[in-house]
């Protein structure tokens, strides 16, 4: 799991790089974040914010397909193909649905498993449309499952449990339940999307649901 | 659904199947799942946030790639207009044909239903019927139709045996399984599952090895492995 603490803010682009040839859009993006910026390319096919875009993605999703292929040219075909899709299906990106980080990876992921379908050339068989649902991200229910939870609780049954969490969601639960900050203190503080904030709450409360069922059995 | 599923994949396989690193067939029984457990689905949901996340945040040195001559190649290319988008990822809806078994009719989960229109002749044996998908090459995948009323006889697993209701009801010495519910057995595991005289019950079966029946006649029934492998 990699740690999230000091790294730049994944869904804003870097600080805005001094350059006085910069146009209007350009530093629109810039200052906004990757939801916008493919909001731009599906709506005015916006060369600049999909240069933006992919100046940032491109070298993470090698990184990813390394991991995955442990082949350069593998991973480099994943990478073309994940973005190519970003380019000529940016209208089916819903900003109101999730965050443009997780629409790519989602794209990545499925690119990666039809990949190595195809390699192993069984062409009549399961594809990443059956096993993911394409372009779909169930938007979260509200926070029952965080407002179920009587604080006092939490405090005294689950804090113990906290140690046990993988290290981006003890942080989170840390920041959220012992400190009393907000979801959206969080997200600023930890440079992380909001979305993901609750993600890792939702999946720390069901890891520490498991530990209170495993402790009382 | 009126009931509470009470067998899930548990939080690595889903986070594998998040991944999209278990083997493909693995992957259809735990995607059928999440397709009829809102719980899972969720989970599913926030795993993938939680991967994206980290993809995205990951730091990355800068290599002699020509990411320039990628990006003008992509960029040469049209984009496609939503309707154009959505028709490719088959975002359409299409209505969903069931599957006719013993009389029966049954609709499939989402992630199914693809294959399941292509599925295999169903063969016939007693009161249990099954039917081969074209999927996976490592392990066996099948509908599993068992009538009301029908005991599959006592066996266990020589590899992993993953069985998904898809609709009614089966009971085993261990518990009782309706929709949605994903039962896992290891080689260890050793059991007779039956339905009960009021309801038939279809499944998802994958396995990664054949089974091996334990009693009686059945063990020197080899027929009956190649029926249900």
């Amino acid at each position: 799991m990699l740690k999230s603490i000091n790294v730049p803010r994944h869904d804003r682009a870097p600080s805005p790089i001094p350059d006085t040839q910069a146009s209007m859009t350009r530093q629109d993006i810039t200052n906004n974040n990757w939801e916008e910026a493919l909001t731009f390319v599906a709506l005015q096919r916006d060369r600049s914010a999909y240069a933006e875009l992919f100046n940032y993605f491109a070298p993470r999703l090698k990184a990813f397909g390394m991991k995955m292929f442990g082949n350069e040219q593998q991973a480099l075909e994943m990478v073309q193909d994940t973005m190519l899709n970003v380019w000529k299906k940016a209208a089916l990106f819903d900003a109101s649905r999730g965050c443009a980080s997780t629409w790519i990876f989602t794209i990545a992921r499925n690119v990666r498993f039809d990949m190595l379908r195809k390699k192993q050339s069984r062409k009549d068989d399961v594809s990443a449309d059956d096993l993911w649902l394409n372009g779909e991200y169930p938007e979260p229910e509200a926070d029952n499952d965080a407002s179920q939870w009587d604080t006092q609780l939490l405090m005294d049954k689950l804090a113990p449990h906290f140690t046990s969490l993988p290290p981006a969601q003890r942080e989170v639960m840390e920041k959220v339940y012992l400190q009393e900050k907000t979801h959206q203190e969080v997200s600023d503080e930890l440079a992380i999307p909001l979305g993901t904030v609750k993600s890792r709450i939702r999946l720390a409360l069901d890891r520490l649901r498991e530990a209170l069922d495993g402790a009382r059995n | 659904m009126a009931h509470a599923i009470k067998f899930h994949p548990g939080m690595s396989l889903l986070e594998q199947h998040a991944e999209g690193t278990l083997s493909a067939d693995v992957a259809l029984a735990v995607a059928a799942h999440i397709d009829l457990c809102p719980h899972c689905k969720q989970l599913s949901h926030d795993i993938t946030t939680d991967l994206a996340c980290q993809l995205a945040q990951q730091p990355v040195k800068s290599n002699t790639t020509d990411w320039q001559h990628m990006l003008n190649d992509i960029m040469a290319q049209p984009q496609l207009s939503k309707q154009a988008a959505a028709t490719q990822a088959h975002l359409s809806a299409q209505a969903a044909e069931p599957i006719i078994v013993n009389q029966r009719e049954f609709v499939v989960p989402r992630a199914l239903q693809r294959l399941a229109a292509n599925h295999g002749k169903w063969l016939h044996l007693g009161g249990i019927a099954t039917a081969k998908l074209p999927a996976g090459n490592d392990y066996h995948v099948s509908l599993l139709y068992i009538s009301k009323d029908t005991e599959v006889p006592q066996h266990t697993h020589l590899g992993l045996e993953m069985t998904l209701v898809l609709a009614g009801k089966i009971v085993d010495e261990n518990g009782e399984y309706k929709a949605g519910d994903l039962l896992i057995n290891s080689p260890d595991d050793t059991h007779t599952p039956r339905t009960m005289a009021d309801e038939d019950c279809l499944c998802l079966s994958v396995l990664s090895a054949p089974l091996k029946f334990k009693k009686g006649l059945t063990r020197l029934l080899n027929p009956l492995q190649q029926f249900f492998y």
